[in-house]
């Protein structure tokens, strides 16, 4: 019998954003392993679908640097290259994580550990702060499927959905029908507060406009006047004092609240102490009412990665291994002030791009040092690479486990064949900590 | 008073962890011994004797100075969990000075870097220049800081000093910062820690404070809104007993954490 030339897969997990939509439709061409069509998904979700068939940007050998430029070399000698440059290091950095899936990420932690080097994942350049203040003051949260039956207050602060989540506001917060929100967008009332008006902020009810870098202000003052304390002020951050009262109204008086927040606040000055601040808020309403809160993660399982970090060596990112066992310290072993301050003798980047994301100072020293990048694509990052493992690419190619920014763990699908020569993630990590073993003993 | 010195040999590629350079690990050592401790060099173990020259000679603890020459701003944790003794070091320090010393002296001479007398449990440390971030503050995730002791410093201290610090009156614990300027959040979470700031200080000084006192004798950029003013006054009388004299506004707070807060605010009128 012939091979059907088209399939269609149902019910696909979209590997791109925190949201990890559950409902995606993608057709397959059996016949050239390639992506022909994503239904229900975002723009952003379906451009990676897209981005898995063959093209210039994908690396389907390992590359090996000699003389500045790539040569393709055979995965023997690739994985002994990588494995020798690791063991010879003092200080490695492992980086990465966010985008892959868990059973990888468990090995990279076993290979970090192995290699008494520093094991980092993207939180420490996005919601870091948000866990350092969950680890200071506690964080009262819930899985998405609560907020969108119950929540007819919602908050985005600092974090523009309808570009960065685009269908969560759909399937959880904002337009969805719920058990007890029969009529949808109508049953909530949605706030933001953003110092642009975004197009999040455009489709809701209140806008907030506040001053950049002052939010903890704002948020202080929101939980003096929910105290019954009078402000002295005539207007915090920009925003005039009647119009605070207003907002502790609305706050105080909803059935279930939520707040969702984004790097506006966690990136901006302040860092930890805005959502520190705001978890003690979120506390204090639930004298009020019920009111939880759910940072708004970025990649799709970097919250993921937070676990299988924790679960192993019971830190959650910024991990330093050199003394044996694990120490934390975010500001010390996090990858950009240690690249910064040039740290670090090797970097092994696996399924990231800090070379588009650090700051300048940061992704010099990174080059100047050997750099092994565990990478589908052409990226800042592996265009400069000493060592190029292609992997490929988690939730489109292999299967494996991704926690959604709620922290509920989603199994994804593998929807086609990886290009022909391409190991995984984690077949990558097991060869290259079997040679680090095998290096480490002779 | 016995004395060792330390005078830097080389510079360290990476930040050396020289947690054993403290009066409790030298005391009763001969310098062969002193040299052969152990300091961490990235993944490896190295000596004390590869990076520094030692010389002089050791005593009991409590008559025990150790000096040490250069700049060891590469060098982490020195004096880490002291509890007699004194370390002066001429030069600029790294990271975790005397952190969670429970006694002696610390005297720097130079800058220190971050988290410099986190967690102190007791002793002094002090600095005549300028301090980074998190000085005399809890680590991560822990709920009590600095529970005793006092941390002077020259000139500026970084975020979030005093971070979580307690005090207890019926132990007679009454943790201290005094420093020449302040970066932003200072005192964030105190819980009866004192810190006099001589010059200015930034954003959100006391934040979240339930209860202890911040005199800031220079000026405040932006004051919490949820501080309230309570008057003038010019006296003030520190929980140790200590009296500052002077014109100071007083506000109580933080008010984001309770209504009623013996917090106390004064800032140079």
């Amino acid at each position: 019998m012939a091979v059907k030339k088209i399939k269609t897969i149902y019910d696909v997990i979209c590997p791109f954003c925190g949201t990890l939509c559950d409902d995606l439709e993608v057709d397959i061409d059996q016949t050239k392993n390639t992506v022909i069509e994503v239904r229900n998904g975002c723009q952003i979700g379906v451009k990676k679908y897209f981005s898995s068939n063959p093209s210039e940007h994908r690396f389907e050998k390992p590359l090996i640097k000699e003389n500045g430029s790539h040569k393709e070399v055979s995965w023997d000698e690739a994985i002994d290259k990588a494995a020798e440059i690791l063991v010879k290091a003092k200080r490695p950095l492992l980086y990465g994580f966010s985008s892959t899936e868990c059973e990888a990420q468990s090995k990279g932690v076993e290979l970090a550990e192995l290699l008494r080097g520093i094991l980092d994942n993207t939180a420490s350049v996005c919601h870091g702060p948000s866990i350092l203040a969950i680890q200071d003051v506690g964080a009262p949260t819930s899985t998405l499927g609560e907020y969108k039956n119950r929540a007819d207050l919602v908050i985005f602060w600092g974090c523009n959905p309808v570009h960065a989540h685009p269908r969560h506001l759909g399937r959880y917060s904002e337009f969805v029908r719920g058990y007890f929100r029969r009529d949808g967008r109508n049953d909530r009332f949605i706030v933001v507060v953003d110092p642009r008006n975004t197009h999040t902020a455009q489709i809701a009810d209140l806008f907030i406009q506040i001053n950049p870098n002052e939010d903890y202000e704002l948020i202080n003052t929101i939980r003096a006047l929910l105290r019954g304390v009078e402000i002295d002020e005539k207007e915090v951050s920009g925003v005039p004092i009647e119009d605070i009262k207003k907002l502790v109204e609305i706050l105080k008086t909803c059935n279930f609240g939520v707040l969702f927040f984004g790097m506006g606040i966690t990136q901006s000055l302040a860092h930890h102490r805005n959502i520190d601040t705001a978890i003690c808020l979120v506390r204090e309403l639930n004298d009020h009412t019920k009111f939880l809160l759910t940072p708004m993660r970025g990649h799709y399982n970097v919250s993921g990665a937070n676990q299988v970090f924790a679960w192993n060596t019971g830190y959650p990112y910024s991990i330093d291994f050199s003394r044996g066992y694990p120490r934390y310290n975010p500001g010390e072993f996090s990858s950009v002030e240690l690249l910064v301050k040039d740290q670090i003798d090797v970097s092994l980047i696996v399924a990231s791009d800090p070379a588009s994301n650090f700051p300048a100072a940061a992704v010099r020293n990174m080059y100047k040092h050997p750099l092994i990048a565990i990478e589908p694509h052409e990226t800042p990052t592996s265009a400069f690479a000493d060592i190029i493992l292609p992997a490929a690419i988690a939730g489109i190619e292999c299967e494996g486990t991704a926690y959604r920014m709620d922290n509920v763990p989603l199994r994804l699908r593998k929807v086609k064949e990886p290009p022909e020569g391409v190991l995984t993630d984690k077949e990558i990590l097991e060869k290259l900590i079997e040679k680090v073993k095998e290096k480490m003993g002779a | 008073m016995a004395e060792i010195k330390l005078k830097l040999k080389k510079q360290p590629i990476f930040p050396l962890e020289a947690d054993s350079i403290t009066p409790d690990n030298f005391a009763g050592k001969n310098i062969d011994e002193i040299k052969g401790l152990i300091i961490y060099h990235g993944k490896e173990e190295e000596k004390i004797g590869d990076y520094f020259d030692v010389s002089g000679e050791s005593s009991e603890i409590n008559d025990l100075k150790i000096i040490i020459e250069g700049d060891l701003s590469n060098i982490k944790r020195i004096g880490e969990k002291m509890t007699s003794g004194e370390i002066i070091i001429n030069g600029n320090v790294g990271m975790h000075v005397g952190n969670q010393m429970k006694g002696g002296k610390i005297l720097i001479n130079g800058n220190a870097d971050d988290w410099a007398g986190a967690m102190l449990k007791g002793g002094e440390l002090e600095i005549t220049g300028d301090a980074g971030n998190y000085i005399g503050s809890a680590y991560r995730g822990f709920w009590q800081g600095m529970e005793n002791g006092l941390i002077k410093v020259k000139g500026k201290v970084g975020h979030e000093s005093m971070l979580w610090a307690r005090s207890s009156k019926g132990a007679k614990k009454f943790p201290m910062l005094i420093c020449g300027a302040a970066d932003s959040l200072l005192g964030i979470h105190n819980h009866g820690g004192t810190i006099i700031v001589e010059g200015d200080v930034d954003r959100c000084a006391g934040a979240d404070q339930a209860w202890g006192t911040i005199v800031i004798k220079g000026k405040v950029s932006r004051r919490l809104p949820s501080f309230k003013k309570m008057g003038e006054t010019n006296e003030i009388t520190l929980p140790n007993g200590d009296v500052i004299k002077g014109k100071f506004i007083e506000y109580s707070g933080d008010h984001a954490v309770s209504k009623e807060t013996n917090g106390r605010l004064y800032i140079a009128a």
